[in-house]
């Protein structure tokens, strides 16, 4: 039977335009308790680093008025530990993956990325809000001299799907994507979370105490956001797009696809809704059908066109 | 193909207040599943994160649990009527492990409705055991529990003790060879110290909160030592229930 949310990112085809964001789904089959991870579009794993870390101390996680915020740290096990383990797991069940790199240094990035060339990783997704221990801790995606160098550099050591997910949290955005687009990025993703902060009080016998956490703000809140940032990607370059923020149903994902993405990644929703990339995947292909669309390409460009006139 | 059975729907049977702030919620679900004590349960409750819950009592088709009303999610628990269908997921974590031991049970505040759970259960194997759950007056001890001793701090319901300091009194004649405890940190953190006063094992449920329930968010994570380095383990999926001898106290 003809596949008619089959989805094309440049070369690579996936089996649909629904994939779960890294730092969401863990590295393999974890979600298998709520739905078959074979037949999702594919998976995106957590950041994996060179060497396994160990993440924050403090509290990591706390949830706002309209999402979330965390502050994970990346705590990973590190890609020998994901090689070994994690890898022969995906093979076997049939996953489809897209590896989540975050590294210290470019030095780091590019031997990530020659790695995952030497173990044939289909498609990899450089986290670039990771900061640059040798630039003071700068982030390297905020500014496009140091992504261009970043992006180059891994390009230069990795020859498969190289997917850069941009950071919301920059002036110029237009600026980044461009910059990918010149040192050889096959694909765009955006966004990773903002910046933001949480704070509650509680008054214990007449003195305050608190609960704060300040790191990555996702989940519905920050959907405007994303869905703007996407926009002016597709404006920017040509590249495929995969658009995520805030993702929850089926009206979400149709104007992330018309504001320009080709695909999407569903992140904080998988924590209250563990079977939710099955369901939107199905929902996606029963909206096609029972409205006449030819196929996912169709109700994209139709839904694009739609968005971009006057 | 797996099987998909983490996600259910609960009718809702029964929303009994039980004391002043301390409700029972009694969910027939749909799917059935065995659970053991100390395992939880995450409830959706029209928050972006599930909230967890310790299993109070699971005959098969009947799940239900024992919480105390704090904010926006437990608010919304206590706002559903009968026959309300309520989405939860699990059951999650590793709970207690039953040994062949005489057991002092602990609980504080809700955290005793692991522990009254596991009393059910050590019943069933002929296990000997000792519940002691301790409130904060009488108004807050709920009504449907089953414990052979309750204590308050403020002593309006005959004792006035904390659970740790009535426990020390009661293991001279009780004599237990385990201890499982649930409750606030200190309560966990003074049940593993007087278990390693008495030699003897101590097993804790620890609370973080949480956001995915099954290890892969690492927002639950704490500190525990495991041949002799410190490590991370994840409350939900390494816990809730840990030896008390492994976990680094912050408190
Ligand atoms: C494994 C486990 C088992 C639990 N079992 C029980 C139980 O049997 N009965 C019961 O009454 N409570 C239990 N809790 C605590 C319960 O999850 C929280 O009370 C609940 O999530 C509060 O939600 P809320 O929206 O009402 O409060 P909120 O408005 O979210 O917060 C109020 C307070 O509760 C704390 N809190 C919020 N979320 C959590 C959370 N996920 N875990 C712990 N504390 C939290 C906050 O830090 C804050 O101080 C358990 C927690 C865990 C981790
Ligand atoms: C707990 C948590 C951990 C995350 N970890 C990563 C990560 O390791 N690498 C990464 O590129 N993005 C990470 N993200 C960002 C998400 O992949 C996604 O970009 C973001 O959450 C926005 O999508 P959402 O609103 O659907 O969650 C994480 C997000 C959350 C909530
Ligand atoms: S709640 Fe996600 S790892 Fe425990």
């Amino acid at each position: 039977m003809e596949n008619i949310i089959q989805t094309k990112l440049a070369h690579l085809t996936f089996k649909s335009p629904v994939f779960t964001a890294s730092g969401t789904y863990g590295y393999a089959d974890e979600y298998d308790d709520f739905l078959d991870v074979s037949e999702i579009g594919a998976i995106v794993t957590k950041a994996i680093s060179l060497k396994p870390r160990e993440g924050n101390k403090h509290t990591r996680i706390i949830e706002t008025q309209a999402g979330m915020i965390n502050s994970i740290g990346l705590e990973n096990l590190g890609i020998e530990g994901f090689l070994e383990k994690k890898l022969p797991v995906l093979r076997a069940k049939n996953i489809d993956f897209i590896m989540n790199i975050a590294g210290s240094s470019m030095e780091e990035y590019a031997l990530l990325g020659e790695i995952c060339s030497q173990n044939n990783i289909k498609a990899i997704e450089l986290n670039v809000s990771c900061p640059n221990v040798k630039s003071g801790c700068l982030e390297f995606g905020v500014s496009a001299d140091s992504l261009y160098n970043l992006v180059s550099k891994v390009r230069e050591n990795y020859d498969g799907f190289l997917i850069v997910k941009l950071t919301p949290n920059v002036t110029s955005i237009e600026e980044l994507a461009l910059a990918c687009k010149r040192a050889g990025a096959d694909c765009i993703s955006a966004i990773n979370t903002l910046k933001g902060l949480e704070v509650k009080f509680e008054l214990v016998n007449g003195k305050f105490r608190k609960t704060k956490v300040q790191g990555g703000y996702s989940g519905v809140g920050i959907q405007p956001v994303a869905l703007s940032m996407v926009n002016r990607i597709r404006q920017a370059v040509d590249l495929p797009i995969i658009g995520m923020g805030g993702i929850y149903t089926l009206e979400d994902m149709l104007k992330f696809f018309a504001v320009g993405a080709d695909a999407i990644q569903i992140g904080t929703a998988n924590f209250t809704y563990p079977d939710i990339a099955k369901k939107l995947q199905d929902e996606l292909r029963e909206y096609i059908i029972k409205n006449n669309f030819k196929d996912l390409d169709d109700l994209k460009n139709k839904i694009r066109t739609c968005f971009n006139e006057q | 193909m797996a099987e998909h059975k983490k996600i259910h729907k609960g009718i809702v049977k029964n929303l009994k207040k039980c004391s002043k702030d301390i409700y029972l919620l009694e969910l027939e679900s749909e799917t059935s599943f065995v659970s053991t004590a100390g395992q939880f349960i995450s409830i959706f409750c029209e928050r972006t994160l599930r909230r967890p819950f310790s299993i109070y009592q699971n005959d098969g088709n009947t799940v239900s649990v024992l919480f105390r009303e704090i904010g926006k999610g437990t608010k919304y628990l206590t706002s559903l009527k009968e026959n309300d269908i309520v989405d939860f997921s699990g059951p999650f974590g590793n709970g207690f492990e039953i040994k062949n031991k005489r057991a002092l049970l602990i609980g504080a505040g809700a955290g005793v409705a692991p522990v009254s759970y596991l009393k059910t259960e050590l019943e069933k194997r002929g296990i000997e055991s000792l519940l002691i759950s301790g409130f904060r007056d009488k108004d807050d001890i709920p009504s449907c529990l089953n414990s052979d001793f309750i204590v308050t701090d403020d002593g309006s319901n005959g004792i006035k003790s904390n659970v740790i300091d009535f426990a020390r009194l009661k293991v001279k004649e009780f004599n237990p060879e385990i201890i499982y405890s649930c409750g606030p940190l200190i309560v966990l953190k003074k049940s593993s110290e007087l278990a390693k006063e008495l030699g003897i094992e101590a097993q804790v449920s620890m609370e973080k909160v949480m956001a995915c329930s099954i290890g892969v968010c690492r927002g639950c994570v704490i500190d525990v030592i495991k041949e002799g380095q410190v490590q991370n383990a994840s409350v939900c999926k390494d816990g809730p229930v840990f030896k008390g001898s492994e976990v680094v106290w912050k408190i």
